[in-house]
């Protein structure tokens, strides 16, 4: 379990980052999205994760430490609140430029 | 009543005001005065702990009871207090300008509400002593500021929000990479809990990684160098009362987490984070500096010229004398009024214009019509190159003064060839605005924002240059403080 979460951090951060730095801007919060799912899996995985196992559950060998779960629950609802501020903003700016290409969305340069 | 209540009334009080003032949108009138008064009121008890931890010892608050580790703290020491007082003087004079200016945003019924907001998330962020605590204090300052931004006059607005938004998420992603890998290695987030273990154990594995993760988080919070491309962008688009808040007191957040990561969090490494900070002062010195000459619109060149005088702040950091921090101080505090002053001028003056713009081609000749913001600006001007008698003069002595004192004569001709830079730019913006005479059928509106937010601020700025010893003194009590980390893990725990 802790190998498959391992990989599952690494394959997420990694797709994230490669997203991330596309030229597409959709595409490029959708790598942030990964990135912070990533994260989160990070935070849980801190608190001497034990698989399945929950906080308070089961024998005392198989107990997980509650305060990364805490910390992770609050990391998901602060970055849902975020990413559809995110992504409405998006809408407008791809209402303004009809493109979603980075390259193109650069007025405010001028 | 309890002493307590100083750290938490700061914070409370705008968030309250905050939700009041939702419920009262339909009064605009009522909706504001009550603004200002929480903000008032707030700045009144920020000032009461600043006094109060200056004379006698730090307050500290566990909230709900629960002691040190276990709960979340909030800590109000001369460091935090300082900064407090520093960011809500500026807020408030904040709210005075965007009440008498012509932006229509400010009439939006959630203005006020997501200014206070903003108020309190940085507030909060300053006083509170647990790490991710300090995140959820961020991010509530990042949605407000971005809210704030997109709702702009300002076409590009949004795309401006967009960016600092992004920006400001994938920053929450450093801090929370450095809370779960400090967390890891030491679990726990309380901040003093944290410094007390890292003194006992200070190289393990994820420490060096938490550290850089935070100094990430931390410079794009104050647009350090590397991380510096969103904020002229950002700056410049968002509506004047907001960007001279945001310009002025929210970069401080990154200077005031330096401090307390040199000298509370990571004492062994302390020497890197400075060396690093030295270097990269420097270099935001002259590419703010040589940006700032090269920008074609005043608010923007302003927003450079933040990123040169945030690397004047971190040079101070990192020379770490006890005199290098007291300029560091002192240059924090004084550049918050200055530069929050001298975007209310550029947004009144861009006010004035037939196009509501501040770029330099547009504002040609405006300024004509109002002499009394030219002089203002010209005192904010010669506040900002550092010339007497006004606090800039004193807060670039200090720091020289320390720079000769640890014969740091190469990053001294430095900062102090890019200093000569500040007065270049800021006397083309007076002569593009002043001096010129309008071009033909270029027609100048009758009246502007008023001109009594900016007034105060730079009123402050001269007084605090021909009488600058109280601030002087108060930021070396601060460095005395900070010298000795033992005190505020005590204070921590031992209230």
């Amino acid at each position: 379990m802790n190998l498959l979460t391992a990989l599952a951090i690494g394959m997420l951060f990694g797709v994230g980052i490669f997203q991330l730095l596309r030229r597409n801007v959709i595409r490029s919060v959708m790598g942030l999205v990964l990135i912070s799912n990533a994260m989160n899996l990070f935070l849980l995985s801190m608190g001497a994760y034990n698989g399945e196992a929950a906080a308070y559950a089961g024998s005392s060998a198989q107990i997980s430490d509650p305060t990364p779960q805490a910390l992770a629950l609050t990391a998901i609802v602060i970055s849902m609140g975020g990413f559809a501020f995110v992504l409405a903003m998006l809408y407008i700016i791809s209402l303004r430029y009809k493109t979603s290409d980075s390259d193109h969305i650069q007025e405010l340069k001028h | 009543m309890s002493i307590h209540w100083l750290v938490i009334l700061p914070i409370l009080l705008p968030l309250s005001g905050a939700v009041f003032g939702l419920l009262l949108r339909k009064f605009a009138r009522l909706q504001f005065s009550l603004s200002l008064a929480a903000m008032l009121v707030a700045l009144a008890s920020s000032a009461g702990l600043l006094i109060y931890t200056f004379n006698e010892s730090p307050v500290v608050v566990q909230i709900g009871r629960w002691p040190a580790p276990a709960g979340i703290t909030l800590v109000g020491d001369l460091l935090s207090a300082f900064m407090v007082v520093m960011s809500q003087t500026v807020l408030t004079t904040g709210l005075l300008y965007a009440v008498a200016c012509r932006d229509k945003c400010v009439h939006y019924p959630a203005f006020y509400p997501l200014f206070l907001i903003l108020a309190t998330g940085l507030t909060g962020s300053f006083l509170t002593g647990d790490l991710f605590n300090l995140f959820v204090f961020a991010e509530l300052m990042v949605i407000s500021g971005s809210l704030l931004t997109a709702s702009a006059d300002d076409r590009y607005g949004v795309e401006a929000a967009y960016k600092y938004f992004y920006i400001s998420l994938l920053a929450s992603v450093f801090l929370l990479l450095a809370c779960g890998a400090l967390y890891a290695s030491y679990g726990t987030l309380n901040i003093a809990d944290l410094a007390r273990r890292i003194q006992t154990s200070p190289n393990l594995p994820l420490t060096q990684i938490s550290m850089v993760l935070l100094l990430a988080f931390f410079m794009v919070k104050s647009a350090v160098v590397p991380f510096h491309f969103w904020q002229p962008d950002f700056h410049a688009a968002s509506p004047t009362a907001v960007s001279a808040m945001l310009s002025s007191v929210i970069v401080k957040l990154g200077i005031y987490g330096f401090l307390r990561m040199t000298s509370l969090l990571f004492l062994e490494q302390a020497g890197l984070i400075r060396a690093a900070l030295i270097v990269l002062g420097c270099v935001g010195v002259l590419l703010g500096g040589f940006s700032a000459i090269g920008a074609n619109h005043l608010k923007r060149m302003l927003a450079y010229s933040t990123i040169g005088q945030i690397g004047f702040i971190l040079v101070g950091i990192g020379w770490g004398t006890p005199l290098s921090l007291t300029a560091a101080l002192v240059f924090a505090f004084n550049h918050s009024l200055i530069k929050s002053a001298m975007l209310m001028l550029a947004g009144a003056m861009a006010s004035r214009a037939a196009v509501k713009s501040a770029a330099f081609n547009i504002l040609e000749g405006i300024g004509k019509a109002s002499p009394l913001a030219g002089g203002l600006f010209l005192i904010g001007g010669i506040a900002l190159a550092g010339i007497p008698p006004t606090n800039g003069f004193i807060s670039k002595l200090v720091l020289f003064k320390s720079g000769l004192e640890v014969q740091a004569f190469a990053a001294l001709a430095l900062i102090g060839a890019a200093s000569a830079l500040s007065l270049v730019y800021v006397l083309r913006a007076f002569m593009q605005i002043w001096w010129k005479m309008p071009a033909s059928g270029v027609k100048t509106k009758p009246d502007g924002d008023r001109l009594i937010a900016p007034a105060l601020l730079l009123g402050g700025c001269v007084a605090l240059g021909l009488w600058s010893e109280p601030l002087i003194g108060l930021s070396m009590q601060i460095v005395n403080w900070m010298a000795e980390p033992g005190r505020y893990i005590q204070a921590v725990f031992g209230g």
